[in-house]
C-alpha cells in the first residue's frame, strides 16, 4: 500500500469519526425517532403498507437498552376512551349506533371485542315455528327462516338459556302468534302482525283421546304465570324492533297461521342471534404534509382527495397553502400520493394503538350496553380459563 | 347429515377439562396449555399479554383444526419464572386491564350522555 493511499484512508477515517461525533445523541431508554415511528405507525406507501405488525415482544429493543414490556400500571395510565357519538333514534330511521375511540390498546384486544360482539353476546330470536296453516307461496322452511331473522327488542338478560331437556316456560321462551288471511286482492304481511302471547302457546298438543280435553289442554309451552304479570314486562310489553319488515305476500284466499317461539342464543350458533348489524374498527389515519404545498399544487391536492381531507388557507401576499383539515375522514385510498413526486409531499400513516370502534346494534340492547357486555364476557372467559386450570 | 351440532363449538363436553397443562419433556421451563372450546378471541389476546412479559422467551397459540374446538398455547420462559406463573400472571393482568377498560368506557359514556 502506498503512502498516499494510507493518508487517504486516514483522512477518510477521520471524516467518519467526525460524522459519528456530530450525530445527535439518543438518550438511554428511548428509541431513536425513526424506530419510534416504525413502532407506533403503519406506513401507507403508494404500492403497499409497511410496518403493519405490532411489536409486542418485551425484548424487541433490548440491544438499545429499551424495555418494550408493558406493565399493568402503564396500561392504565395510557388507556383512554373518547365517545364520538351515540344514536338511539328508534323511529323513523332506526339508527342504533355508536362510534368511540379507544386509545392505548393492541389490535388483539380490539379484535377480541369485535369477535365477541358479533358472535358471543346473547339475544333473543325466533327458533321454533309451529305452522298450523300456510297456503302462501312462501314455503314453510323459508318462512321460518325469515321469521328467525327478525330482531326482537327485548333485553336478553331477563331470560335464561333453554337447553335440550328444558321445557319451554315463561323464563326462557317468548311466544308470538301470526294469523293473517287475505280476503281479496293482495296482502303484504309485515312484522307488526306478529302478536306477543304473554300466556304462552295457544296450540293444544295432540294427546290421548281419553285425557280430559275440556279442562286446560296441554300446549306446547308450560308457562306457570303470564309474562305480562312479571314486573319486567308489565310496563313495557315485548315487541319487535321494526314494525315494517315484510314477512310474506298473500294473494286472495291465502292464509298463514303460525306460532313462533323465540329463545335465547348466541351468534356462534346462528347469525340471527347476533346483537349487532355489524361491529368494526379502524385505526386512526394520520396525514402529514412533508413540505409546504402552495398555489397550484395545493389546489391540485385538494381536488385529488375524494373525502376532502385537505383545505386551502390564504397566507401573506396572495399565496395559498394546503392544510390537513380533516385527517379522520381519510380512507387511505392513496389517491393523494398517486402520480409523480406526490409521495415526497404527503405521508399517510395509521396510528397503531388508536382504534375508532363502531357498533351498530339491531335494537335488543343499546350499543354502549353491548360493549360493556362484551367486556364482561371476555372477563368471564379469562376467569374461567384461569380457575379451571388445576 | 354428519355436521357436528352447533352447540359443540362452545359447550365443553363432559369428562374433559376446560384447561389442561402439559410440560415439555425436552426443554425446561416450557409447556403447552390446551384450552377447550376457545378460539382466536382468547388465544390472540393471551399471546399478546404473554409477549409483554419480560420473563417470557416464547409464546404462541394455534387452532389445530377448524373443527377441533380448542386452542393450544405454548409458553417458554426464562429460568426465574415458569410457564404456569407466566400464564397466571398474564390472565390476571388481562382481567384487571379489562376491568379498568370497562370503568373508563362507562364513565366516558356517562359523560357523553350528560353533555348531549
Amino acid at each position: 500500500m502506498s503512502s498516499s493511499d494510507m493518508s487517504d484512508l486516514d483522512a477518510h477515517l477521520e471524516e467518519a469519526k467526525k460524522r459519528i461525533m456530530n450525530m445527535p445523541e439518543v438518550p438511554m431508554g428511548q428509541l431513536p425517532p425513526h424506530l419510534q415511528r416504525q413502532r407506533t405507525r403503519v406506513f401507507c406507501g403508494s404500492d403497499a403498507p409497511t410496518n403493519t405488525e405490532s411489536i409486542q415482544y418485551s425484548g424487541a429493543y433490548a440491544s438499545m437498552g429499551v424495555d418494550n414490556s408493558l406493565r399493568l400500571d402503564q396500561f392504565i395510565k395510557n388507556f383512554k376512551v373518547e365517545v364520538i357519538q351515540i344514536k338511539h333514534d328508534v323511529k323513523p330511521n332506526y339508527e342504533y349506533f355508536m362510534e368511540f375511540d379507544m386509545i392505548g390498546i393492541d389490535a388483539a384486544l380490539a379484535n377480541a371485542f369485535r369477535r365477541i360482539l358479533i358472535s358471543e353476546v346473547p339475544t333473543m330470536a325466533i327458533e321454533k315455528v309451529l305452522i298450523a296453516n300456510n297456503t302462501s307461496v312462501v314455503q314453510d322452511e323459508v318462512l321460518a327462516h325469515r321469521l328467525g331473522l327478525i330482531p326482537i327488542s327485548i333485553d336478553p338478560r331477563l331470560f335464561e338459556y333453554m337447553s335440550e331437556n328444558d321445557t319451554p316456560n315463561e323464563k326462557n321462551t317468548i311466544v308470538f302468534k301470526l294469523h293473517v288471511r287475505c280476503t281479496h286482492g293482495r296482502l303484504t304481511v309485515r312484522s307488526d302482525e306478529l302478536m306477543w302471547l304473554p300466556n304462552g302457546s295457544g296450540f293444544a298438543m295432540e294427546t290421548d283421546t281419553y285425557s280430559d280435553k275440556k279442562s286446560n289442554p296441554k300446549t306446547y309451552t308450560s308457562f306457570s304465570c303470564s309474562q305480562d304479570s312479571l314486573p319486567e314486562f308489565c310496563d313495557n310489553p315485548i315487541s319487535l324492533t321494526h314494525s315494517d319488515i315484510i314477512i310474506a305476500k298473500l294473494a286472495a284466499k291465502q292464509e298463514i297461521e303460525l306460532e313462533a317461539h323465540a329463545v335465547k342464543g348466541i351468534g356462534k350458533t346462528h347469525a340471527k342471534w347476533s346483537p349487532v348489524a355489524t361491529a368494526w374498527y379502524r385505526m386512526l389515519p394520520e396525514v402529514e404534509l412533508l413540505q409546504e404545498i402552495e398555489d397550484q399544487l395545493a389546489e391540485e391536492l385538494v381536488k385529488k382527495c375524494p373525502v376532502k381531507v385537505f383545505d386551502i388557507e390564504d397566507i401573506a401576499n396572495g399565496k395559498k397553502r394546503a392544510t390537513v383539515a380533516r385527517p379522520r375522514a381519510c380512507t387511505l385510498c392513496r389517491e393523494c400520493i398517486r402520480g409523480e413526486d406526490w409521495e415526497n409531499r404527503v405521508a399517510l400513516r395509521r396510528v397503531k394503538d388508536h382504534f375508532i370502534f363502531t357498533i351498530e346494534s339491531t335494537g335488543a340492547l343499546p350499543p354502549d350496553v353491548l360493549f360493556t357486555e362484551a367486556v364482561k364476557i371476555l372477563e368471564d372467559k379469562c376467569e374461567r380459563i384461569l380457575s379451571e386450570l388445576s | 347429515m354428519n355436521a357436528p351440532d352447533r352447540y359443540e363449538r362452545f359447550v365443553v363436553p363432559e369428562g374433559t377439562k376446560k384447561v389442561s397443562y402439559e410440560r415439555d419433556t425436552k426443554i425446561i421451563n416450557a409447556a403447552s396449555f390446551t384450552i377447550e372450546r376457545e378460539d382466536h378471541t382468547v388465544g390472540n389476546i393471551l399471546r399478546m399479554q404473554l409477549h409483554r412479559d419480560p420473563n417470557v422467551l416464547f409464546a404462541g397459540y394455534k387452532l389445530p383444526h377448524p373443527l377441533q374446538y380448542k386452542i393450544i398455547v405454548r409458553i417458554h420462559t426464562a429460568s426465574q419464572s415458569s410457564p404456569m406463573q407466566a400464564y397466571n400472571q398474564a390472565i390476571n393482568d388481562l382481567d384487571k386491564e379489562l376491568d379498568h377498560l370497562k370503568t373508563v368506557f362507562e364513565e366516558e359514556v356517562l359523560k357523553h350522555s350528560r353533555d348531549y
